[in-house]
């Protein structure tokens, strides 16, 4: 079978086009189909009512606002953090903080949120202490305060690692360059670092800012009350009590609307990041620094560290009674352990799918050619991030209806769609190492014929097994976390653990939620390090034998 | 390694094609509170079975508004053959969707504090709308809206979003049915004393309530039943107000398109039976809709029971919502 080696299977190169195409096509139509039922509903579009009424400018606005805030603040936290790791990299820790960086932006919202207010709420940690130095400093969570510090928990660990790995992927030879130079301070930024960030800047901030535009559980929990409300609550709102769809349609258009021309301008504007290979270095090139510049990299990111842990912690002491107390009444493990099975069985398949289908949409965007056929895997890669998720659920239940009869169907739709939302992130970590093969090497790889399958499994693999691994931990982390879509479908009675939080929570079980809680954390900490480890080459082989040596000719 | 992935994807979605039914189901819409392991469902589905010989098949919405929003898309062709969990705020929305049949029961055995005789939803179990507190932070609460609006600064309450919730939706009823026009301007006042609007009652509850962010929370006044039986604790209790409360009743209904309906009627007919209410007052944590006699548990005794009911009837409640949630808004962003 395998014995002409010209003929690698999956070689013709609409393997790499055609799925993605398909998958970004069944997309749209989705949400279209959502959107659409509820315009026709309605009956038409009528802006003035949004724009009539003082309530809902208001929330376009704050919406707006808050989710500028937020970018600007997790920018501005993340990208000192970014250079610090850059710089220092033999700090201890620095490799389990880059593991706990990575968790952050998986925890669900409300195990995360019980843990932010354990900090910073007013019986909190944090509270106490700045109650004793600062007497009368009118701290306050709820509010602005409480939606911008539980964004910039979730979103600055997320635009530090982001940022971190361009600058990582700086070449050597530049950096050998500005340290014969001596270059340090504004100039080393102006010429070494600022290059490098500039590619990601504009797509990193377009991410943050729809993930705190689109943002829900933080802000009715945190936001304290309806001066600060969102689109997404808006739009909740009208079809939740109201089956309001002409004002659902609406609002979800306006959604749509301001994070759809965002990310357009990103990608009319991208600098294209595919000319930066992204290698990472293997020595540190010593730069020249202030004195004080390590000292200083040191407490920021020990701050920074204990910003990230306080809240983890607070889970931790609050959930340990539960899961320690074996005998005492409250048989917890009977429920935790089958909820962890069932959860397992839809985030499992959910998070390889999403790696999979990753890989097909950034193939195809890659490949394609025309305008149009690169638009549509393009967007699909962040349409779930923008589209409420209640579009897309109806969109998907006028597709379905009314085949939804058993359990099986919807699990496997659970699982597709939870597949769906974690792509944006998936897609943002596979997307730089998938597109920093250089031409070079490419058209190497075409004359020798390493095609199709032999292709990705000789030289994407070896590169893209640790980001894969990580896209992975995303995949299976967000589905892990999900309440909405397995709420949306009608889960059957067997909850899966978020499920299964909520019902302890609607059944005044609160030290067991506090211990599903906690669970889930150290589940989604398994997964985190399970797959890193998984990710890491095995010690003989990271001297990768193939790609960079062979492929490398003008190797510096 | 694509083959072998393949191979394993499949192997883990076998088991869920497993899946076999054999005997008649009735399909029961509810919420997770009611089919929680702890909730009444397990209890009910397993007195039920014993006797209809059929399989009792619950499908777990969000919430009542989940319910009928899932019974709107799917239209005449719904499997549901009964809704469980509306209350009587979203009785009227669901009457409106067509798709709820009437029940010709018998209704004598109810037991509420309000005069019952709706022809589609027959009420389950109630309840009233309460503040609870914490008797170690705020040892005298205080006892009527007014002193609530009065209190000083500091004492902060937790409420629910009325857009979003039951009971936040309950508050706005209350409120309007304590202060009528003047309630806007009242909600003004009492915005000063909310700390917090949480989406739901369960994250107010065990994000902030619990982790002592406020000493009062609104709830039910059932819940401290709850905390002293199961708990075992006298920390948590209700406040009664001077005023009044809201009553709140959750209800059950047949869908009409269902093809189960003697079925679905005999269900509703359990449900007026001690088999289904005993398994009300610690599991839903409200009270019977029958009178259990010596089977209520004795914590219920401890119940605050309000002077007055305040209680609209879902029409006016369907008219009125709207506005009153706009004024609400408008009040307390104002």
């Amino acid at each position: 079978m395998h014995s002409t080696p010209t003929k690698a299977p999956f070689s013709h190169p609409g393997w790499q086009l055609i799925p993605g195409q398909l998958i970004g096509l069944a997309l749209l139509i989705l949400v279209a189909l959502g959107l659409g039922s509820m315009v026709l509903t309605a009956g038409g579009l009528d802006l003035s009512t949004v724009l009539n009424s003082r309530y809902l400018r208001g929330v376009v606005w704050f919406t707006v606002w808050q989710a500028t805030l937020s970018v600007l603040l997790s920018l501005a936290l993340a990208l000192p953090i970014a250079r610090a790791l850059a710089r220092y990299r033999r700090f201890p820790g620095r490799s389990a903080l880059l593991r706990v960086m990575e968790l952050s932006l998986v925890l669900p919202t409300i195990v995360a949120v019980s843990g932010i207010i354990g900090v910073y709420g007013r019986q909190g940690w944090a509270t106490g202490l700045l109650n004793e130095w600062l007497p009368g400093n009118g701290w306050n969570l709820y509010g602005l305060n409480g939606i911008l510090l539980a964004h910039v928990f979730f979103n600055a660990p997320l635009a530090a690692r982001v940022m971190l790995q361009s600058l990582e992927a700086i070449s050597p030879a530049r950096l050998r360059i500005a340290s014969q130079l001596g270059l340090r301070g504004w100039w080393l930024w102006r010429s070494v670092e600022w290059p490098a960030l500039r590619a990601v800047l504009p797509g990193l901030s377009a991410l943050v800012f729809t993930l705190c535009f689109t943002s829900f559980a933080i802000i009715m929990t945190l936001g304290g009350g309806p001066s600060a409300t969102t689109l997404e609550v808006a739009i909740y709102q009208a079809l939740r009590f109201e089956f309001d769809f002409p004002q659902a349609a609406v609002l979800a258009v306006i959604q749509l609307l301001i994070c759809g021309s965002l990310w357009w301008l990103v990608f009319r504007q991208r600098v294209e990041s595919a000319l930066l290979p992204n290698r990472q270095v293997s020595h540190a090139v010593p730069l020249r620094a202030w004195r004080a510049q390590p000292l200083l990299a040191a407490a920021l990111l020990a701050l920074f560290s204990l910003f990230l842990l306080l809240p983890l912690l607070a889970i931790g002491i609050r959930g340990l009674p539960a899961l320690l107390a074996l005998d005492a009444g409250v048989p917890i493990y009977k429920q935790l352990l089958p909820a962890t099975g069932r959860s397992l069985l839809i985030a499992l398949p959910a998070g390889l799918a999403s790696v999979a289908v990753a890989l097909m949409i950034l193939a195809s965007a890659n490949r394609a050619k025309n305008p149009l056929l690169k638009g549509i895997p393009t967007t699909t890669g962040y349409l779930p991030l923008i589209v409420p998720p209640i579009v897309l659920g109806t969109g998907l239940f006028l597709l379905l209806r009314p085949g939804l009869g058993n359990h099986a169907q919807g699990w496997v739709l659970v699982a597709l769609i939870n597949s769906l939302m974690a792509l944006p992130f998936v897609i943002q970590v596979l997307r730089g190492p998938l597109s920093s093969f250089d031409r070079h090497s490419l058209r190497v790889a075409d004359q020798l014929g390493i095609l199709g399958w032999y292709r990705w499994r000789r030289m994407y693999w070896p590169l893209l097994r640790r980001p894969m691994a990580l896209g992975l931990a995303y995949g299976i982390a967000l589905s892990m976390g999900d309440f909405g879509v397995i709420a949306l479908f009608g889960s059957p009675g067997q909850p899966t653990l978020p499920v299964l939080l909520y019902q302890q929570l609607g059944s005044y079980q609160v030290v067991a939620a506090a211990g599903t809680g906690l669970w889930l954390l150290m589940l989604l900490v398994f997964i985190f390090g399970l797959l890193s480890a998984i990710g890491r080459p095995p010690a003989h082989q990271s001297k990768s034998r193939l790609p960079e040596t062979t492929l490398e000719p003008e190797h510096a | 390694m694509f083959y072998r992935l393949s191979l394993l994807l499949l192997a883990m979605t076998l088991p869920l094609a497993a899946h076999s039914a054999d005997r008649t189901v009735l399909n029961v819409y509810t919420h997770p509170s009611f089919a929680a392991e702890w909730g009444p469902g397990p209890g009910v589905k397993e007195a039920f079975e014993k006797q209809c010989d059929c399989t009792l098949n619950y499908t777990v919405l969000n919430s009542g508004g989940d319910i009928l929003q899932r019974l709107r898309l799917e239209g005449a062709s719904t499997p549901a053959d009964l809704v469980l969990g509306l209350d009587t705020a979203t009785m009227e929305t669901a009457l409106r969707t067509g798709l709820i049949g009437e029940h010709g029961r018998s209704l004598e055995a109810l037991d509420l504090p309000i005069d019952w005789d709706d022809a589609h939803f027959i009420p389950y179990d109630w309840g009233y709308f309460a503040f609870v507190y914490d008797t170690q932070q705020l040892p005298e609460p205080p006892t009527s809206f007014e002193e609530l609006i009065n209190a000083p600064d500091d004492l902060k309450i937790i409420i629910q979003d009325p857009r979003t919730s039951t009971p936040g939706l309950g508050l706005l009823l209350w409120m309007h049915s304590v202060y009528g026009e003047e309630a806007s301007a009242k909600w003004a006042q009492l915005n000063d004393k909310v700390l917090a609007t949480t989406q739901s009652w369960s994250d107010g509850y065990f994000s902030l309530f619990m982790n002592g962010e406020a000493p009062m929370i609104l709830s039910y006044s059932t819940s401290p039943a709850y905390h002293m039986a199961v708990d075992k604790t006298d920390r948590y209790q209700a406040v009664q107000f001077d005023e009044g409360h809201y009553l709140q009743v959750e209800v059950a209904a047949l869908v009409e398109s269902s093809d189960q309906k003697t079925l679905a009627r005999s269900f509703l007919d359990f449900m007026l039976t001690p088999e289904f209410q005993t398994h009300i007052p610690l599991k839903n944590v409200m009270y019977p809709a029958i009178d259990l006699g010596d089977d209520l548990p004795s914590v219920f005794d401890r119940l605050i029971t309000p002077e007055h009911t305040f209680f609209l009837p879902p029409a006016e409640v369907a008219g009125q919502r709207r506005q009153l949630v706009n004024n609400w808004l408008d009040a307390m962003t104002r």
